[in-house]
């Protein structure tokens, strides 16, 4: 053996009596169904890619699609200029008082999507708090459509999505070298100049990571169109129920899947680039 | 002085102002649906004009509402336990063996949390419905177990980086067997890190929807399946109660890791 192997190490026998559980549990929980989801899109009773050409040539295919990369574009850019200045204001604290700000960003990371979900709409419905207000406040009634639009999805999904952007981009602020922002300062750098030339160049990788963890996250979003979006607000994974539970058509429902697999892995593997192995670990939903 | 964007006032204002509306937009939906489940039972309102316990007796004595409180909870424990089981012993080979293909494997066990969780509620949906899963507590189950063994496995694996080897080292030397150096030498070590791992697989079983919605029915429905049809179809009230009793578990939940956490970064 060329490894040097140390007393604490497991003989590899152990190694794999503790591991086969596991591996059994994921090799049928896991990349069984996932195989089979691929097998279904293109075998139904022969072996064909109609499925993918079906799509292809789909109107709902390519609306929802596009639907799908205009929310979550959308929502990944409201979530960063939002995401930004939150991440500067933390940057900027006091570690201890940094800490209770933060709680405020991670309360709602604990909490459910469907109280998010259900509190957005008893706040921006169409009766919700809002419109009540406006109507006590003009004596009529106020429909002001927040809810159930494009609007409503945006909402919902910033709500879910700025933490993750937040503390990516706060990784970065607290890593840069205040030093420079004094030596510019004292060089007689104005805060703009300063913001331009250092801080948010130096803070670039906590922008990208953050930007495509934001992307990944919402291109395979499901509750939040689903419940605060409009008819027109369909994305691909309610695409992929609507095949499976409406039409029934599981060969359509699989090969959606599998586009979603594949542009999610395509992020994913980007994301692998940026920040090394650590990947998207800790965002789920 | 140490503001990252030098010693501008206006800046500041700018910065924070932004802030502020997003601290408050973030815990917007966390804080009104308290205010909400004391009031008026007929109907959703804010502020409420009544303060009444109506809405909490609905939820408890509603068959629908808390019997699937109670088949979510079971799902959650149960998942966490096998879960635990599962990942535990995994985690502890990974680390500690020099068996070729770990990389993969570590791959594949993190592989869920990469995976859209509608996909893997379709696969899933697909398999069980061959096997007679669907509509099942053990489906739901199974289905849990896999979605949260990685973030176990994170967790006991950044634990098991930050223990002393060397303890292990040395009763291998004086001659314990590997059975007592798990138990006796790897585990109380790792206590914090599994706490960690068991309270968040806990929490994301017992609030995990896309999967249990494709899963389960009128047999199995576990209680975020019952709250999503629920905010679709009727928009009841008693969803302020649930909400805010979800809400509380959950904070419960996180200061319980974040108290563990600092425990694990204390010792190490």
């Amino acid at each position: 053996m060329a490894n040097s192997s140390s007393a604490s190490d497991l003989s590899s026998g152990t190694a794999l009596l503790l591991l086969a559980p596991l591996t059994t549990v994921m090799l049928l929980i896991l990349l069984y169904p996932l195989g089979m989801t691929v097998w279904t899109s293109v075998y139904d009773g022969q072996f064909s890619f109609n499925a993918y050409a079906d799509l292809a040539t789909s109107t709902l295919f390519m609306k929802v699609l596009r639907n799908t990369f205009e929310i979550a574009i959308g929502g990944t850019l409201v979530s960063l200029l939002f995401g930004y200045p939150v991440a500067l204001h933390l940057a900027a604290q006091a570690p201890r008082r940094r800490t209770a700000y933060l709680i405020m960003v991670m309360l709602p990371f604990w909490t459910s999507i469907l109280v998010k979900s259900f509190a957005l709409v008893a706040v921006f419905g169409n009766q919700g708090l809002i419109n009540q207000l406006l109507g006590l406040l003009s004596g009529g009634t106020v429909n002001l459509p927040m809810m159930f639009n494009r609007v409503g999805v945006i909402l919902g999904m910033i709500n879910f999505l700025l933490p993750f952007m937040i503390l990516s981009i706060l990784g970065s602020l607290l890593s840069l070298d205040r030093r420079l922002i004094l030596a510019a300062e004292t060089m007689g750098a104005g805060p703009l100049r300063i913001f331009w030339k250092i801080t948010l160049p130096l803070s670039m990788p906590g922008v990208i990571a953050g930007v495509l963890i934001n992307i990944t996250l919402s291109i395979g979003m499901y509750i939040t169109p689903a419940l605060l979006g409009g008819r027109q607000d369909m994305m691909v994974a309610n695409l992929v129920d609507f095949y499976t539970r409406q039409t029934l058509d599981w060969t359509a429902a699989s090969a959606t899947a599998v586009v979603l697999l594949l542009l999610s892995g395509v992020l994913v593997a980007l994301l692998g680039q940026v920040r090394g192995s650590r990947g998207l670990a800790g965002a789920g939903a | 002085m140490n503001e990252l964007f030098g010693s501008s006032r206006l800046m500041r204002g700018l910065v924070s102002s932004a802030a502020w509306t997003c601290y408050l937009f973030l815990l917007l939906p966390s804080l009104i649906v308290i205010p909400i489940s004391f009031g008026n039972p007929g109907q959703i309102e804010f502020p409420p004009r009544q303060f009444t316990l109506q809405l909490y007796r609905q939820f408890f004595t509603d068959p629908a509402w808390w019997g699937s409180t109670v088949q979510s909870l079971f799902v959650a424990s149960i998942t966490t336990l096998v879960a635990l089981a599962l990942a535990v012993p995994a985690a502890y080979a990974l680390a500690r063996s020099r068996l070729p293909g770990r990389a993969g494997l570590q791959g594949l066990f993190m592989m869920p949390m990469l995976v859209p969780v509608i996909v893997l509620g379709l696969g899933l949906y697909l398999q069980f419905s061959n096997w007679g899963l669907l509509d099942t507590t053990a489906g739901i189950v199974l289905a849990h177990i896999m979605l949260t063994t990685p973030y176990i496995m994170v967790s006991v694996m950044s634990g098991l980086h930050h223990s002393d080897v060397a303890l292990e080292t040395v009763a291998s030397i004086m001659g314990a067997s590997r059975i007592t150096i798990f138990f006796k030498v790897v585990l109380p070590q790792l206590k914090a890190s599994i706490a960690v791992g068991a309270l968040f697989a806990f929490l994301m079983s017992l609030d995990e929807v896309v999967v249990a919605y494709f899963l389960t029915g009128t047999n199995s429905m576990t209680l975020p399946v019952k709250m999503y049809s629920s905010i679709r179809w009727e928009l009841t009230p008693v969803l302020a109660a649930v909400s805010t009793l979800l809400t509380v578990l959950s904070l419960l939940i996180a200061l319980g890791i974040i108290a563990m956490q600092s425990k694990t970064e204390a010792s190490a």
